[in-house]
C-alpha cells in the first residue's frame, strides 16, 4: 500500500444473519482503493450493497470478512473508543437527512468535531471562521437548524464534516433532500473542496447528475464491483452522457 | 388485526410499559393505604385525641389527591409519547381515526384499570405490613386499623379509573386532532426560546418579590393565623415559577458562551437543556413545590418524634411519681437512669395533705425553671429553695400538688408540720417516691410498665397528669396523628414526585435517541454520550431539589408556633434530609439507567 492510497479495500465481505438462520450476503468480495486528493463516485441500484459498504467504511458496521484500511487505519481491528475516535478524526460525513443537531446553533454544530477533539476554544472559533468563509455560510453562523432551508442545513453539515481536516469526505445520497439547484450548489462545493483543500472525496449516490461530478465511478451490483469508468478530460456533461450509458447497458 | 399489531407494538416495549405499570400500581397503593386512613371513622374516631385530626386528614388528602391527578398528568403523556410513532403509522396504513381512537381509548384504560387492582391489593397487603411497621417504630398504637375498608377501596377505585378514564379520553382527541404526519415527527421539534432581556428582569423582580412575601407569610404564621398557607403556596408557586423563567434560561445562555461550553459534549448538554429547561418550568415548579412538602412532612412528622422528650422534660420536674412503691415498683425503679429520686411521706386528712418538715429539709423538693421561665425552656434548670421560701411559693407550684390529687375537686391543700406534729398528726398515711430520669427516650419501656402500675392502683381524673412522662405519653397521642402524616405523606409525596420527573424526562428519551444517534455517527465515545446523559438528567433532578430544600427551610418556620421551644422544626433536620436526598437519588439512578437504555445507540455486533 502506497502513502497515496486514503481507502483500501480488499476482500470485503459482509454477510447478515446468523450461521444458522438464513443469510443474505450483501457484499461479495469487493476490492478497491481510493487515491489521495480523489473524487469517487460509487454509483449502484437499491440493494446492490452501496449502503452497506458505506457503513463498513465509516465502521459504524463490522464486515464479516475482508479488510477496509483508511488512511493507514485498519478499521476491522478497531473496538469501542478506538472506532469512536476513527470516525470523529478520520472521517467526515454528509447525510442525506443533514444530521444536524437541532438543539445546537449552525456554529455549535460545527464546531462539535473540534470540541470532541478537546480543541481550545480560540483555535476552534477560528477553524469555524475560516470554514464559514470557504462556504460562504458565516452569515447562517448564529442560527439554529430549524431556521435553515435544506440547501442551507446541508452546506453547514459540509462544513462541520471537513472543519477538522479529516482524511476522506463521504456522503450518503447528500443530495436526496435537496432541490435541484441547492443541489448543484452542494457538488460544486464538494468539488472545491476536493480541489483547493486536496481532501479525498467518496460519493454514495444512485443520482447519475450527482455522479458526474466525480472523476472515476465504481458501480455496485449484487454485493460486487460491476464496472468502473472515469471522466479523464471530458467535461462533465459528457461524463454525464457516459454515466447514463454505462447504466443503461450496467442495469441490463 | 389491528389490536394484535398494538399488542405487539406493546410487546415491544414491554421494560417501559412495566415501569409505567409499576408506577402507577405504586401510586395507586399509596392512594389505598391513605384512603384506608382518611376514611376509616372507627380508627379516626378512635385515635383523634385532637378535634384537628379530621382537618389534618382531609388536608392531606386534597393534597394526594392533587398529586395523583398530576402524577397520572405525567405518566399519560410518558405512555402517549410511546405510542404515538405507532399510532400514526397505523393511520398512514389507511386505519380509521375511529378505529385508532378506540385502541388509544382501550390501551389507556385496561392499562389504568389494570394498575388501579393490582395497586389495590398492594396497597392491601401494605396496609398490613408496612403501616404496622411505620407505627411500630415510631411507637405510636393506633387502634381499630385494619387492612381492609371497603369505603377505602371503592374511593381509590373510583378516582383512579375515574382519572385514567379523563386520560383515555385526552388521548383520543388528542390524537385524532393531530395530523399524521406531526404523530410520526413529533419526536424531530425542538424549540429554541428567545431572550427578552427587559421581559426577563421583570419576570425575575417580580418572582423574588412572590417568594418574598410567600417566605414572610409562612415565617408570620402568628398573625396571619390559618390564611398565611394558602397566600404562601400560592405566592411561592408563583414566584418559583417566574425566577425559574427568568434566570435558567439568562445563567444557560450565558454559559455558552463561555469556553467551557466548547469542550466535548459541553454544548451539546447546554443546548439539551436551553430547550429542555425551558418545557419543564411548569414541571419543575410543581415539582420543586411537591419536593418541599414532602420533604416538610417529613422534616416535621420527624422533628415531633424526635423533641417530644424534650417538651415534655419541660414541663415539670419528676419523670413519675410513685404512690406506696410496691416490690415490683421497686423492681422497675431500680431499673431506671435515675437522675434525682425523693421519698416524701403524706399524712391525707380531709382537704389537707400534711408534709414532714425534717424529710423536706434533707431532700429538698426539685422545681424546674423552665416551668416558669420561658428563658430556661431549652434547658430545663432544675434547683430547689430554702424551706422557709419553698413553704411560700414552690409549694404552690403544680408539680408538687400533683403529689397529692383529691379525684375531681382539685389538690389537697399542703400544710407543713414538723417532725413531732407530724407523727402526732392523724391521717392517711401514703408514701410518693418522685424519680427524675435522665433520658425518657432510653427508659421508655420500663417507664410505660411503671406508669401502667401506678394507673392501676390509683384511678386519675383523665385531666390530671402526674410527671413528665405522662405529659409525654398525652402529647404523643397528641401529636400522634401529625406525625404519621408527615411520615406517610412525606413518603408518598416523593415516591410520586420523583416517578412524575421520570416520566416527565423519559417522555422525551424518544426524540433523544435521533440525537445521541447522530453524535454516535460522528464519532462521540459512548462514555461521553453516558456522562453526557447523567449530567444533563442530574440537572433536571437537581433543579427543583435545590428550590425544594429552600422552600423547605423557611416553610419549617410555619411550624415554629407549633412546635414552641424548646422544640424547633429545624432541629435534627440534617439527617432527616440526607435520607430524603438518598431516595431521590435512587429515582435519579432510575431514571438515567433508563435513559441509557431507551437513548444509547448500540455499537454494531461482531
Amino acid at each position: 500500500m502506497t502513502t497515496n492510497t486514503v481507502v483500501d479495500v480488499h476482500d470485503l465481505e459482509k454477510t447478515y444473519g446468523k450461521a444458522n438462520e438464513r443469510q443474505y450476503q450483501a457484499l461479495k468480495g469487493l476490492n478497491f482503493t481510493v487515491e489521495a486528493g480523489e473524487f469517487v463516485g460509487i454509483m449502484g441500484a437499491s440493494g446492490s450493497g452501496k449502503t452497506t459498504l458505506l457503513n463498513m467504511l465509516s465502521t459504524l458496521d463490522t464486515p464479516t470478512k475482508g479488510d477496509v484500511v483508511v488512511n493507514g487505519h485498519d478499521v476491522t481491528k478497531m473496538r469501542g473508543n478506538q472506532l469512536a475516535d476513527f470516525r470523529a478524526q478520520e472521517v467526515g460525513f454528509i447525510f442525506q437527512d443533514f444530521n444536524l443537531l437541532e438543539s445546537l446553533t449552525a456554529e455549535e454544530n460545527i464546531g462539535l468535531p473540534l470540541a470532541l477533539k478537546g480543541t481550545s476554544s480560540r483555535v476552534m472559533d477560528q477553524a469555524i471562521h475560516e470554514v464559514a468563509d470557504t462556504l460562504s455560510i458565516a452569515d447562517l453562523l448564529p442560527k439554529y437548524p430549524a431556521e435553515l432551508s435544506g440547501g442551507q442545513k446541508q452546506r453547514i453539515a459540509a462544513a462541520r464534516a471537513i472543519v477538522h481536516h479529516p482524511a476522506i469526505l463521504m456522503g450518503d445520497e447528500p443530495t436526496g433532500a435537496l432541490d435541484s439547484t441547492s443541489a448543484r450548489e452542494l457538488l460544486d462545493l464538494m468539488t472545491t473542496i476536493n480541489r483547493e483543500q486536496h481532501m479525498s472525496v467518496l460519493l454514495v449516490t444512485h443520482d447519475p447528475f450527482s455522479a458526474s461530478f466525480c472523476q472515476r465511478i465504481l458501480f455496485i451490483k449484487d454485493g460486487q464491483i460491476g464496472s468502473e469508468i472515469k471522466r479523464g478530460e471530458q467535461d462533465r456533461s459528457a461524463f454525464y452522457q457516459q454515466i447514463l450509458n454505462e447504466l443503461g447497458t450496467f442495469n441490463e | 388485526m389491528l389490536g394484535k399489531l398494538a399488542l405487539a407494538g406493546i410487546k415491544n416495549r414491554r421494560r417501559d410499559y412495566l415501569v409505567l405499570l409499576v408506577g402507577l400500581t405504586m401510586s395507586a397503593a399509596i392512594f389505598y393505604m391513605f384512603a384506608n386512613l382518611a376514611t376509616n371513622q372507627a380508627f379516626i374516631k378512635a385515635n383523634a385525641v385532637v378535634s384537628q385530626a379530621a382537618i389534618i386528614f382531609g388536608f392531606g388528602a386534597v393534597l394526594l389527591i392533587l398529586i395523583t391527578i398530576v402524577y397520572i398528568m405525567y405518566a399519560n403523556s410518558f405512555l402517549l409519547s410511546m405510542r404515538q410513532h405507532d399510532y400514526g403509522l397505523f393511520m398512514m396504513l389507511g386505519a380509521t381515526r375511529k378505529r385508532v381512537g378506540e385502541l388509544v381509548f382501550l390501551e389507556t384504560l385496561i392499562l389504568g384499570t389494570l394498575a388501579t387492582a393490582v395497586g389495590i391489593v398492594l396497597g392491601l397487603l401494605m396496609s398490613q405490613f408496612l403501616v404496622g411497621l411505620l407505627l411500630d417504630m415510631l411507637g405510636l398504637h393506633l387502634a381499630h386499623l385494619s387492612a381492609f375498608y371497603l369505603p377505602a377501596v371503592i374511593a381509590t377505585a373510583v378516582l383512579y379509573v375515574g382519572l385514567f378514564i379523563l386520560a383515555s379520553l385526552f388521548n383520543l382527541v388528542r390524537l385524532t386532532r393531530t395530523t399524521v404526519l406531526k404523530l410520526l415527527h413529533t419526536d424531530e421539534q425542538a424549540n429554541q426560546p428567545k431572550i427578552h432581556p427587559f421581559r426577563q428582569m421583570v419576570s425575575a423582580v417580580l418572582g423574588v418579590l412572590f417568594l418574598a412575601i410567600g417566605y414572610w407569610a409562612l415565617a408570620a404564621i402568628k398573625t396571619l393565623q390559618v390564611s398565611a398557607i394558602p397566600v404562601a403556596l400560592v405566592t411561592i408557586t408563583i414566584g418559583t415559577y417566574l425566577l425559574f423563567r427568568a434566570t435558567i434560561l439568562v445563567i444557560i445562555q450565558g454559559l455558552r458562551r463561555t469556553k467551557w461550553a466548547k469542550k466535548h459534549l459541553n454544548g451539546f448538554l447546554l443546548g439539551q437543556l436551553n430547550f429542555r429547561v425551558y418545557n419543564y418550568t411548569r414541571m419543575l415548579t410543581i415539582v420543586s413545590l411537591l419536593f418541599a412538602m414532602a420533604l416538610g412532612a417529613i422534616t416535621v412528622g420527624s422533628g415531633y418524634h424526635r423533641q417530644l422528650p424534650m417538651m415534655a422534660n419541660s414541663l415539670g420536674t419528676y419523670t413519675v411519681a410513685i404512690h406506696d412503691k410496691n416490690a415490683q415498683e421497686q423492681k422497675l425503679i431500680d431499673q431506671l437512669n435515675v437522675k434525682h429520686q425523693a421519698t416524701y411521706t403524706q399524712k391525707r386528712q380531709g382537704k389537707v395533705v400534711y408534709y414532714n418538715t425534717a424529710e423536706l429539709k434533707r431532700q429538698p423538693f426539685e422545681l424546674n425553671r423552665g416551668t416558669t421561665e420561658a428563658k430556661y425552656r431549652t434547658h430545663p434548670a432544675y434547683y430547689s429553695e430554702s424551706l422557709a421560701k419553698f413553704k411560700k411559693s414552690g409549694s404552690q407550684s403544680l408539680d408538687f400538688l400533683s403529689l397529692a390529687i383529691r379525684s375531681e375537686q382539685g389538690f389537697y391543700a399542703p400544710q407543713f408540720l414538723n417532725a413531732k406534729q407530724f407523727a402526732k398528726q392523724r391521717g392517711k398515711t401514703v408514701t410518693v417516691t418522685t424519680v427524675r430520669v435522665k433520658s425518657m427516650n432510653q427508659d421508655k419501656a420500663v417507664l410505660k410498665h411503671l406508669n401502667k402500675l401506678e394507673l392501676q392502683r390509683f384511678a386519675q381524673p383523665s385531666a390530671m397528669t402526674v410527671g413528665n412522662y405522662q405529659s409525654f405519653e398525652l402529647m404523643s397521642a397528641f401529636f400522634g396523628g401529625l406525625e404519621f402524616m408527615g411520615y406517610f405523606l412525606g413518603i408518598a409525596f416523593l415516591a410520586m414526585l420523583a416517578s412524575c420527573l421520570m416520566f416527565k424526562i423519559l417522555s422525551g428519551a424518544p426524540g433523544d435517541k435521533q440525537r445521541y444517534q447522530m453524535l454516535y455517527k460522528i464519532g462521540v465515545r459512548q462514555n461521553l454520550m453516558r456522562h453526557g446523559i447523567a449530567k444533563e438528567i442530574g440537572i433536571l433532578f437537581l433543579i427543583p431539589g435545590i428550590m425544594g430544600v429552600i422552600d423547605v427551610l423557611f416553610g419549617l418556620q410555619m411550624f415554629k408556633p407549633l412546635m414552641q421551644s424548646p422544640m424547633s422544626p429545624y432541629l435534627g433536620i440534617g439527617s432527616i434530609f440526607a435520607i430524603f436526598i438518598g431516595l431521590y437519588a435512587i429515582y435519579y439512578v432510575i431514571t438515567l439507567l433508563l435513559y441509557w437504555r431507551i437513548v444509547l445507540p448500540k455499537a454494531p455486533a461482531d
